[in-house]
């Protein structure tokens, strides 16, 4: 009994979502609904196609049930002190189920909280995950037969569940046994979510770790440490050293509009030091820049010091001396080498750069702040005195450039939804990485 | 040593005959002078045997010398030196000193007319198994003759001789040997102590410090090693190393407070430095800027007598073990009853037994007539002895149990005393790079000048070149002659003879082919050198106990059983070692992901 009245409820809840739709206003006011950015997916395809994204839009939005968003809406009020945390959101999350025993229009509210989450701090929460998929009612969705499981069962619910699993996936929350069960009450083994959990659970172990170079989960907020940690990330040297050439000045201070005032990050090795010492001053070297590194989903900016390429016949050959080692012949005096045999190297085409002598990150990037860079860099490089510098600050990648003058000043936090976008772009760098 | 003289006929007669087995060896392509290094031929493959067979032995004289000399030195480690007391304090006693000087135990390598004892290599390697009894003492003497005033024996001039020997051989003075330094292990070019000459040209101005130097805060004279300007034949002026005499009482020279050790407490470790301490010019060691050569000979040359400090100490431990193995009863049987015990017993003797094997057959090769060139053996000797210390000592301290890692007990401080073998002296990685480099650095040439002698279309070559292979590729039996009706080896040890054969000419194969696959290019294969290097101390110390057991039975010496044993029992683990390794050397046999 209890499973047909189940579905009857169900079925009625989404016959009276059909009504409520129809009769929806059109050019209702959206002013609670921020306007939804794009949202990335994992393949770079997808993620310049808006259409194909779950989340952040709701389903048809135009003619979105305004009363009951506005109920749900509700729920989400900020708490008398203003503050939102956790316990705000599951209160949230546990009023919707205590007052709505039907669980009536529980696919908008699910799609709502999960927009809200970021707000409330807790897309990185998997029990809040498995608290949202527990709105969900039981038993209802599963399919009861074959021809139930070969088309798609309630399928606004199941992509709604599979948006649940999908901002999981992009806030790298690994699903649990849990999160499992709870699919397996709503959707039953064989559904859409359950195939994404599934992939979830092969996947993610395999992706967790893929990164040699792991970025850490809470990145500094202070662009000083952003910057020495970009460049902690970047130069493959552990004994280099990262100086800080200039502070930025304080945010209250009324020249916080002078773009030279900007903090000035570097880094250099000892190799970097003594192969600039050894540079030939009749050489130029040049700064070039800026060229983008994207830490999760910041994004800094950085400028190298680097000289061309020796041509081959001024290169010396390192040669092994006489007398090295004390205790066994560096060398055999043998007319012959490795034969090709013996030789297990793959053919690679190599394309040999020059030598990189020094990488900053800079607040501004215009040629007098990295000016003062190479100043400060000779303090540490007597040698650089000599040697001609050649500021190349264009040319090398257009398109940053283009945002490189707008990012003189510390750009604004951007607002939700770029930052999701920046997000899914920093994860295809990885990927391409 | 009637005996001795019948087996040289033998061989003689062995040489004369030249029948068909002997084909392997003969290679008129050899036309290099014949050299005396054993160890260098097994590259090619082939054994020498006069070099190595029969077993040396020393005359009557000296051996009743070396007992007269060696029973009050025995007499003298047991009872009056406090090995643990040494070790507690991180300092042996002034008394214990005095009575080592006076045993005249700091000369013993200095010729007599210096006032020294003059022994010869072999006796000193049996005064080392007596003073292999306390490993600070032993380091301490070691690094006072066998480096420290080493390179005045070796390079010194007349006059050095005369003014400093004496002293250093009654121990009024005590030296040490300044090489390494922060910046500078083995790596010469890095070595940042510079002598200058000073404006009247009559002194050099030496400034830099050196660490871990042994007997540094007791020596009156070092052996430095700085870098100096020397002027080349073409004009140019270059930084050569150069070897210093240096006294304390130059002034300037100062060292730091003794480091604090894991083993070897006793002997004394510091930096030293030299601020611009005033070295007269005379004291050059050897010539202005061939420091580099004075060093590598010093090194070479101190390293084949840890053989026998190291076959002294294991005895002693094997004595002290077995003492307790027999004592120590649990369910009613004494421990010595079981099997993995009496495994490990077993194990050690082997282990000393070719250490011991290995030694003086290298101090022999050194003892003999002309300035013979055994660092490979040295090499090897160290290597094995250092590595079979450590296992020994750990699987010691493994039948001891419990007492074992006690402080109270001395075994805990065996197994500290002994980790440093293998790393001073040179590391044993660097040791090996040096056998096998050395060793494919002779095998080299002589594989270059055949082939150029192919390319050259030389008809017998080219047929003996293809005979070979085609012998090879037929399953021949190899016999280089060990065995048989005049072979050198004794018939009881034929099993391992023979090994030792196929071993032996294998290895030679294997050298050729991968010099024919690397080049000179193998020098940057660590791990080919490596197995290398195995493949072949495993072959000396084959060699070592065959002779040494062969000659025992022969002459009937007590327990020659138990040689005999402990010679196959050596001869078969090391010949299937020696397979597994060549075997990974063998590119079609064996794809090593390191290879």
């Amino acid at each position: 009994m209890s499973w047909a009245q189940a579905i009857l409820l169900a079925r009625g809840l989404s016959r009276g979502w059909g009504g409520i739709c129809s009769t929806a206003l059109t050019g209702a006011p959206f002013s609670q609904v921020p306007p939804q950015a794009p949202r990335g997916l994992r393949c770079s395809a997808a993620a310049h196609n808006p259409d194909s994204s779950l989340v952040p839009r709701p389903p048809e939005p135009p003619r979105q049930p305004v009363k009951a968003l506005a109920v749900h809406e509700e729920l989400f009020r900020p708490a008398l002190d203003g503050t939102r945390d956790k316990a705000n959101f599951v209160r949230a999350v546990q009023n919707f189920a205590q007052y709505n025993v039907h669980k009536r229009g529980h696919v908008d509210f699910i799609y709502l909280a999960l927009r809200k989450m970021r707000e409330y701090g807790v897309e990185r929460d998997l029990s809040v995950y498995n608290l949202l998929l527990d709105v969900f009612p039981k038993e209802v969705f599963r399919p009861r037969n074959i021809f139930h499981s070969i088309f798609l069962h309630y399928p606004r619910q199941q992509e709604c569940g599979i948006a649940v699993l999908e901002q999981m996936e992009n806030h790298g929350v690994m699903p649990n046994n849990e999160t499992e069960f709870l699919l397996m009450q709503i959707f039953g083994r064989k559904s859409y979510p359950m195939l994404k959990l599934v992939r979830m659970k092969l996947w993610f172990t395999r992706f967790k770790n893929i990164n040699p170079f792991p970025v850490p989960r809470d990145l500094p907020q202070d662009p000083v440490d952003l910057a020495s940690l970009a460049l902690r990330h970047m130069e493959p040297d552990l004994s280099a050293r990262v100086t800080t050439y200039q502070m930025p000045l304080p945010k209250d201070s009324p020249d916080t509009m002078d773009p030279t005032e900007t903090h000035i990050v570097g880094i250099q090795s000892p190799e970097q030091q003594s192969a600039l010492a050894r540079h030939d001053p009749a050489r130029p070297i040049f700064v070039e820049g800026p060229f983008s590194l994207w830490l999760r989903d910041k994004c800094v900016y950085y400028h190298i010091l680097r000289a061309d390429l020796l041509p081959p016949e001024e290169r010396e050959v390192e040669e092994i001396p006489e007398e090295w080692n004390l205790y066994y012949p560096m060398q055999l005096d043998l007319a012959y080498g490795r034969s090709g045999w013996d030789d297990y190297e793959f053919d690679i085409d190599e394309v040999e750069e020059g030598p990189v002598f020094a990488i900053c990150v800079a607040g501004a990037h215009d040629q007098a702040t990295l000016a003062k860079w190479i100043q400060g860099l000779q303090e540490t490089n007597p040698a650089l005195a000599r040697i001609p510098v050649v500021f190349r600050l264009s040319g090398s990648s257009g398109e940053l450039l283009a945002s490189s003058s707008e990012l003189e000043e510390p750009p604004p936090p951007p607002p939700e939804g770029q930052e999701e976008e920046e997000d899914s772009q920093q994860r295809q760098q990885q990927g391409q990485s | 040593m009637s005996g001795c003289g019948l087996f040289l006929c033998s061989v003689a007669a062995r040489f004369c005959r030249a029948p068909a087995a002997f084909t392997v060896s003969r290679r008129p392509l050899l036309t290099s002078p014949p050299s005396r290094a054993f160890a260098k031929d097994l590259f090619l493959g082939k054994i020498q045997k006069k070099e190595v067979f029969p077993f040396p032995e020393v005359s009557q004289d000296e051996l009743k010398e070396i007992n007269q000399f060696v029973g009050p030195v025995e007499k003298f480690f047991t009872e009056e030196v406090d090995s643990r007391k040494i070790d507690q304090e991180g300092k042996i006693p002034d008394e214990t000193l005095e009575k080592l000087k006076s045993l005249g135990l700091f000369g013993m390598q200095v010729p007599e007319e210096y006032g020294g004892l003059g022994l010869s290599n072999t006796m000193y390697a049996r005064l080392g198994e007596v003073i292999g009894l306390d490993a600070s003492i032993a380091v301490t003497l070691a690094a006072h003759q066998a480096i420290g005033l080493k390179g005045i024996i070796l390079a010194g001039s007349k006059e050095q001789k005369a003014r400093y020997l004496p002293r250093l051989a009654s121990g009024e003075h005590v030296a040490a040997f300044c090489l390494t330094e922060p910046a500078s292990g083995s790596d010469a070019a890095s070595i940042r102590t510079r002598a200058t000459l000073s404006a009247d040209k009559r002194h050099y101005i030496l400034n830099g410090a050196k660490v871990w130097i042994t007997n540094g805060g007791l020596a009156n004279v070092f052996t430095v090693f700085a870098k100096t300007e020397v002027v080349d034949s073409d004009g140019s002026v270059k930084d050569k190393m150069t070897a210093f005499i240096v006294e304390r009482d130059f002034g300037g020279v100062t060292n730091g407070k003794p480091e604090d050790k894991m083993g070897i407490r006793g002997s004394n470790t510091c930096e030293v430095h030299f601020e611009n301490t005033r070295v007269p010019v005379e004291n050059v060691l050897g010539e202005v800027g061939g420091g580099f050569k004075v060093a590598m000979n010093i090194l070479n040359s101190g390293r084949f007598s840890m053989g026998s400090v190291v076959a002294g100490m294991l005895k002693k431990l094997i004595e002290m073990t077995a003492e307790y193995a027999c004592t120590r009863k649990q369910f009613n049987r004494n421990l010595s009853e079981f099997g993995l015990i009496q495994e490990k017993f077993a194990l050690m003797a082997q282990k000393a037994y070719v250490m011991e094997s290995m030694a003086y057959l290298t101090a022999a090769m050194l003892d003999a007539p002309g300035f013979p060139d055994c660092s490979i053996e040295a090499a090897m000797v160290k290597v094995f002895s250092s590595e079979g210390a450590w296992t020994c000592v750990s699987e010691a301290l493994q039948i001891l149990g419990g007492s074992g890692y006690i402080r109270d007990y001395p075994y805990e401080r065996l197994l500290r005393d002994s980790r440093i073998l293998l790393i001073f002296e040179g590391t044993n990685e660097i040791l090996r790079m040096y056998i096998a480099l050395t060793g494919l650095q002779h095998a080299g040439r002589i594989l270059t000048a055949r082939v150029n002698e192919l390319k050259r279309g030389n008809v017998t070559t080219i047929m003996e070149t293809v005979g070979q292979r085609l012998r090879d590729s037929l399953g021949r039996t190899v016999d280089l002659g060990l065995t048989g009706k005049l072979g050198v080896v004794h018939p009881s040890l034929a099993d391992g003879a023979h090994k030792l054969e196929e071993n032996v000419y294998y290895f030679g194969r294997s050298v050729e082919t991968l010099l024919l696959r690397f080049g000179k290019a193998i020098v940057e294969e660590q791990l080919v050198l490596k197995r290398v290097a195995n493949v072949l101390v495993n072959l000396y110390g084959m060699t070592a106990v065959l002779s040494r057991a062969s000659r025992s039975i022969r002459l009937g010496l007590r327990d020659h059983d138990h040689e005999v044993l402990l010679a196959n029992i050596f001869c078969s683990e090391a010949y299937h070692q020696n397979l597994f390794t060549l075997s990974q050397l063998d590119k079609r046999l064996f794809w090593a992901p390191d290879l």
